[in-house]
């Protein structure tokens, strides 16, 4: 009993590593078994420091700092790594907002769109011996544009951009230019006229469609003339 | 002004690396037991300790965190290279073959070095830490206390835990084993 606490003992100082005291010692000197697994046990702590030291002591490759070194020189270390997913998570959000309020349907009252109309000015005449000076225009034909003022303002360029592109433009020949314009100051000189040509024709109901029989008179047949005549002659020249 | 702070960081950085290098990759080597691996691992410590250099205000630790880096980086490995163990295991059932070693690793090889090994594996991290980093060569318990900023009285205790451990689990091959 006594040695085997001993050898509990025995095992505790070989695993520290210390020296043996107190006594310990002198019992080593006696018991040879406890002298033999005081041996074994420092045997197999050598073993495990020495398996350690050979695993924990390798020799380092001579390419893992030339190595490393190169790798620094294509690492660059940013300083302020935390701002970058800030900013791009800022401008996604601002670019998705702006597309929100492109994207979003415009719901207009009637009262918008009427204030909104378009005002339909009359284009000015073009005096019938002008010449596009360019001659861009077709042969025979020339441009004019119908300016149309929208009363309100634009809201933004791109408004403006559209409605300034979306005028119709009507293409009027010349010879009917100018028979328009004629017109029109005949129109100016006589108002009544003018007045007369404006107004609104009464409404016809449409009658309803009777078809008469026709009225067709007795034929009363008359002898022609000369029969008579021929019809003797004929007899007197059979017999 | 960014690019001095760099360069000046990149100097201090490469003046710990010719030290603090094979520390990186001898605790690598210690967890992987293969060198090849071991020396990918330390470079990638070493590459991740120079991106978060100018976060660590306290310099002095340096060391003890390069430490940790590479010991988590060489854990992870090895778990994963025992994952894909198993699964080619499983799929393939070759037979037992040993990893291949280099002429190094096979001369410094015997049986009781992989008992060894096996039984390291299965201490818990915090014993294999510290009994790789007091088997090292040039590094006091004080250091290493400092180091992995544990006190000096749980890194003896932990050092003795750990041999004793290693003790019972080698015992039963300490009589039929030829120890060097």
């Amino acid at each position: 009993m006594l040695c085997e606490h001993d050898k509990h003992a025995l095992i505790e100082v070989a695993a520290s590593g210390a020296t043996l005291q107190g006594e310990l010692r002198p019992h080593l000197g006696e018991c040879a078994s406890c002298r033999s697994t005081f041996d074994e046990e420092r045997s197999l702590f050598s073993a495990i420091d020495s398996g350690l030291h050979a695993s924990a002591n390798a020799e380092v490759p001579s390419s893992l700092l030339p190595r490393v070194r190169a790798q620094l020189d294509e690492v660059v270390a940013p300083r302020f790594r935390w701002l970058q997913p800030l900013v791009f998570g800022s401008a996604s959000v601002a670019l998705a907002f702006a597309v929100f309020l492109m994207a979003r349907p415009h719901h207009a009252t009637p009262e918008e769109i009427a204030k909104h109309a378009p005002e339909v000015v009359p284009a000015p005449t073009v005096p019938a011996t002008s010449k596009n000076p360019e001659g861009t225009s077709p042969e025979g034909t020339q441009s004019a544009a119908i300016p149309v003022r929208h009363s309100h303002a634009a809201r933004n360029s791109t408004d403006r951009h559209f409605s300034a592109s979306s005028n119709p433009e009507v293409l009027v020949p010349p010879d009917e230019r100018e028979g328009l314009a004629r017109f029109v100051a005949t129109l100016n000189q006589r108002r009544d006229f003018a007045a007369a040509f404006l107004a609104q024709r009464p409404e016809k109901k449409d009658a309803l469609v009777t078809v008469d029989p026709l009225q067709i008179p007795d034929i009363e047949i008359k002898p022609l003339e000369g029969t008579e005549t021929e019809a003797s002659d004929g007899a007197g020249e059979k017999h | 002004m960014r690019e001095a702070a760099q360069a000046d960081a990149r100097r201090e950085f490469e003046e710990r690396l010719a030290e603090c290098g094979p520390l990186a990759f001898r605790v690598a080597r210690g967890v992987l037991r293969n060198t090849a691996d071991a020396e990918d691992v330390a470079q990638e410590a070493l590459l991740r300790a120079y991106k978060s250099f100018d976060r660590l205000r306290d310099r002095n630790r340096f060391r003890g965190w390069l430490v940790r880096i590479s010991f988590r980086l060489a854990l992870d490995r090895l778990r994963s290279a025992k994952r894909r163990e198993q699964r080619d295991t499983l799929w393939a059932k070759p037979e037992h073959v040993p990893p291949v070693a280099n002429a190094e690793e096979i001369a410094a090889s015997n049986q009781f070095q992989g008992h060894l090994d096996r039984a390291l594996e299965e201490l818990p991290e915090k014993f294999r830490l510290v009994l790789l980093l007091s088997a090292m060569d040039g590094y006091t318990i004080e250091e290493i206390a400092s180091m992995i900023a544990v006190p000096l009285g749980t890194v003896k205790s932990r050092i003795f835990i750990a041999r004793k451990k290693l003790a019972e689990k080698l015992r039963c091959y300490a009589n039929t084993i030829n120890m060097r």
